[in-house]
């Protein structure tokens, strides 16, 4: 029968081929406008590590101003980062199974083979990073605990770094000049790109990972400062880079892998016994005001999302809902324009079911046509807008991926849609009395 | 004519209109916020910088070598650029305007942290900042060479004399706006700042901030090892310009790190893509809603007409003239439309409250919401105007024949 009902559609399309095509751009410009958009949103709502969700933490404790909150907006957001002291106090704790410190410097690399000098932004961090954000590894791996205490003078190159300085070659056990100081290369990531760049996001969620990675403690012998955000509110007598270390500026970032939920109660607890014994030694001021945030959560708490991003899709999904209730209209006005044919059919005695489908056939072979060209429409749309936007705005491959995962998300939608837009024009039809029509024939 | 037997026809075919409806009830919530939301990003992006920002570019310099003699680099290269055909002026910075990086600080208006405070974007530079900018200079005078500090340590504050724009020191000294220039201020340790000149007008670093445009110039240089340049040239020769200044630059020193020239044009159009987007997106979802809100109206219509036939024709046949079968249906698509609309504006003021409130966007400018009922009433007119012209021309005979 199903072959039967199509061959039908296609003679009806054939009758107003004008009508069906605008029924059949209007599926497809919905989907296409509703991919574009949604396109940007997934690739900005997207969890890295989903798998680790549970397991990955930001704490984030409160060390600003007494007289104002952080976020006037949202006065119980703590500062997203930390300071120096409060970074080393919360690294000493015992119960994460693993632990990161960290922040972002920049320097010149030189070296490698035939390398020309480039001022490279570098993550100075601990051994932890690699294992805790399962960093691909190309060559060689990161660096223990020990090599963080030393410091020794190691260095994880990304794939691309390595491929200007060593020409792709396996570096590990080479040597490469960072910031006037020789680092032996452990480590060559593969390729990496997380995006969202949760692990930085005060600095850019869609920024380039660092090009080079560095014992953070390096940081503090070479008396580097950050080369991202820096904030200060206290006024304070900053001289020299021992100063600065002990102010009250916030540069620093820290994570924690807590595999268990006890691991979870016990490291909260830590950070309420350390805010307290530094409220005793008259800093943290303001109200305990803790967090303990996963990816997610981390994720959500600084609007990586965007307003813009969000409030454009649930724009995007009223068009939709706009094309549809058009295409339900022009359906109906369809039918019931060729009502005297399913009179007929009726009359030679076709049941009311038989051209309930026949018609859902029809609806579902228009929404199934929408939803092809509006994938196609939605994936040009994307390209157009990263060759529009590509020119000026760097981190848009991971900002606007092309994703084709969203072309069967598009189908899926148009076709649930056309059916649904299709029910009641074709309930209607099947319900007409045949008498009627074949009365004026 | 009256509108009853309209209103009782529409009855009967009630799904339809119904339809129509709903779809001129959305298209009303959707177009007319999208096109709020539009012209208020294009009034953002069209706001004047102040600054010559077509006609400049910018790249890091870092000097590597141990012994690197930093302030030689710079008033070198300075004077080189300065003296290149086409080139207007440049200057050393520690920031690039409008680029989405910057640093601020915090002044008062009396010692103590007393009196009023604003904080501002600030700028570390020569005195060829005013004239490489393109800023306006309103008041007062520029700061000179010798005011200039050259600073081989980092050094917390800021020389005594400074540039700042008009609206941060309005915000400064509300009294005294007449007589901006010789005021001093405060930094957080007390430490005074004459202000020499007043710009007109400038933007900072954020163009998301709302303080976008209270910013100071300062003359200090250093301490290095890496600096920014920032070049303006004569219209038209930008592109030429960047090529021969990345040459001579290279030529000139090669031990040290040159990075990647842009311009501020392209650091802009950056800065403001999100709203470049989202203005670019609802831009294309308002014409596609209104273009199928048309079709959808017109394809009513026009089915309207050819299931009326008969009727039209007896109509025809017991007196009505054409005048009155378009009035008959120009009135049928009238009252579709009224009743779209005021749901409509019910709905686009609901939509327009929860974006704002969700989203911390402007409420809603009713100035809008009556431009788009009156233009979604026009609108569904001119998409019925057609199918009623064609309903006027079925002849009276056709009450007496059968389809």
């Amino acid at each position: 029968m199903f072959a039967y009902y199509l061959r039908l559609a296609l003679q009806s399309f054939r009758r107003n081929p004008g009508l069906t095509a605008l029924m059949v751009m209007a599926i497809a410009l919905g989907i296409s406008v509703c991919m574009v958009t949604l396109t940007s949103y997934r690739a900005a709502a997207r969890i890295p590590l989903p798998h680790k969700n549970e397991m990955l933490y930001a704490p984030n404790v409160d060390s600003w101003d007494p007289a104002q909150a952080y976020d006037k907006d949202n006065a119980t957001y703590a500062p997203d980062l930390q300071t120096y002291r409060d970074a080393r106090g919360l690294y000493a704790s015992t119960i994460p199974d693993r632990k990161i410190i960290m922040y972002k410097a920049g320097g010149v690399l030189s070296g490698g083979n035939n390398m020309a000098p480039e001022y490279v932004a570098a993550r100075m961090t601990t051994g932890d990073f690699f294992p805790m954000f399962e960093t691909p590894f190309l060559y060689g791996g990161g660096w223990n605990a020990k090599a963080d205490e030393g410091p020794e003078p190691v260095i994880v190159l990304s794939k691309e770094t390595n491929e200007k300085a060593f020409g792709g070659a396996n570096s590990v056990g080479k040597t490469v000049t960072w910031h006037d100081r020789e680092f032996r290369v452990v480590g060559v990531l593969n390729d990496w790109e997380p995006a969202p760049k949760f692990y930085d996001v005060s600095n850019g969620s869609f920024d380039d990972p660092e090009k080079v990675y560095v014992p953070v403690t390096w940081g503090q012998i070479m008396e580097l400062g950050s080369d991202g955000n820096t904030n200060c509110w206290k006024t304070e007598d900053i001289n020299s880079y021992q100063d600065f270390l002990n102010s009250e500026c916030i540069w620093w970032e820290s994570w924690v892998e807590l595999r268990t939920p006890a691991k979870v109660a016990a490291y909260r607890k830590f950070l309420d016994d350390y805010v307290i014994e530094q409220k005793s030694k008259g800093r943290f001021q303001r109200p305990l005001n803790n967090h303990l945030y996963t990816i997610e959560g981390w994720m959500q708490r600084n609007n990586v999302v965007g307003t813009d991003n969000k409030a454009m899709l649930i724009m995007a999904f009223a068009f939709l809902a706009v094309c549809l209730v058009n295409t339900v209209g022009l359906l109906l006005a369809k039918f019931l324009n060729a009502a005297p044919v399913a009179g007929v059919r009726r009359a030679l005695g076709a049941s009311r079911r038989d051209i309930f489908w026949q018609h859902l056939t029809e609806s579902g072979v228009i929404a199934v046509a929408g939803g092809i060209i509006g994938g196609v429409l939605g994936i040009g749309g994307v390209w157009a807008l990263r060759a529009w936007y590509g020119r000026f705005v760097q981190d848009l491959e991971r900002a606007l991926p092309v994703d084709y995962s969203t072309l069967g998300i598009a189908v899926a939608i148009s076709l649930a849609a056309g059916i649904i837009a299709g029910l009641y024009p074709a309930w209607r039809i099947g319900r007409a009395a045949p008498a009627s029509y074949l009365k004026v024939q | 004519m009256g509108l009853r037997p309209i209103l009782s026809s529409l009855m009967r075919n009630g799904a339809g209109a119904l339809l129509v409806a709903i779809q001129i009830a959305l298209t009303l919530a959707i177009v007319v916020n999208a096109v709020f939301v539009t012209s208020e990003r294009i009034t953002k992006m069209g706001r004047p910088s102040g600054i010559d920002d077509q006609n400049m570019f910018a790249l890091p310099v870092t000097g590597f070598e141990k012994n690197f003699d930093f302030f030689a680099m710079v008033r070198a290269d300075m004077a080189m650029l300065r003296d290149m055909p086409g080139v207007v002026d440049a200057m050393p910075s520690n920031h690039i305007p409008l680029s989405g990086g910057g640093s601020s600080t915090q002044f008062y208006s009396l010692p103590d942290k007393k009196g009023e405070k604003s904080p501002v974007a600030y700028y570390v530079t020569d005195e060829h900042a005013v004239n490489t900018l393109g800023v306006k200079l309103a008041d007062g005078k520029n700061f000179g060479a010798t005011d200039v500090e050259y600073r081989p340590k980092d050094v917390q504050g800021f020389p005594g004399t400074a540039v700042v724009t008009r609206a941060f020191a309005e915000v400064m000294f509300p009294k005294d706006k007449d007589n901006l220039v010789g005021k001093t201020m405060y930094d957080d340790q007390s430490k005074p700042i004459v202000i020499a000149g007043i710009i007109e007008q400038m933007h900072g670093a954020w163009v998301g901030w709302d303080k976008l445009d209270r910013v100071m110039l300062s003359p200090v240089v250093g301490p290095g090892p890496g600096i920014r340049y920032i070049v303006r040239t004569e219209p038209g020769k930008l592109d030429a310009v960047m090529a021969e200044v990345e040459a001579a630059l290279r030529k000139r020193d090669p031990n040290r790190v040159v990075g990647k020239l842009r311009t501020v044009k392209n650091y802009k159009q950056s800065s403001y893509a999100s709203d470049s987007l989202t203005a670019v997106t609802l831009s294309v979802v308002t014409g596609l809603v209104l273009v199928f809100s048309a079709l959808g109206i017109f394809g009513l219509a026009t089915f309207n007409v050819n299931t009326r036939t008969r009727q039209i024709g007896t109509r025809r046949a017991v007196g009505a003239r054409r005048r009155d079968i378009v009035s008959y249906f120009m009135a049928e698509n009238w009252l579709i439309t009224t009743l779209g609309v005021v749901v409509g504006c019910g709905l686009a003021l609901a939509v327009g409250f929860w974006l704002s409130n969700q989203f911390a966007l402007p409420r809603l400018n009713l100035y809008f919401l009556v431009g788009g009922v009156a233009g979604l009433w026009a609108l569904g007119q001119l998409a019925a105007w057609q199918p009623a012209l064609r309903a006027a021309k079925v002849s009276p005979a056709m009450a007496t024949r059968s389809v």
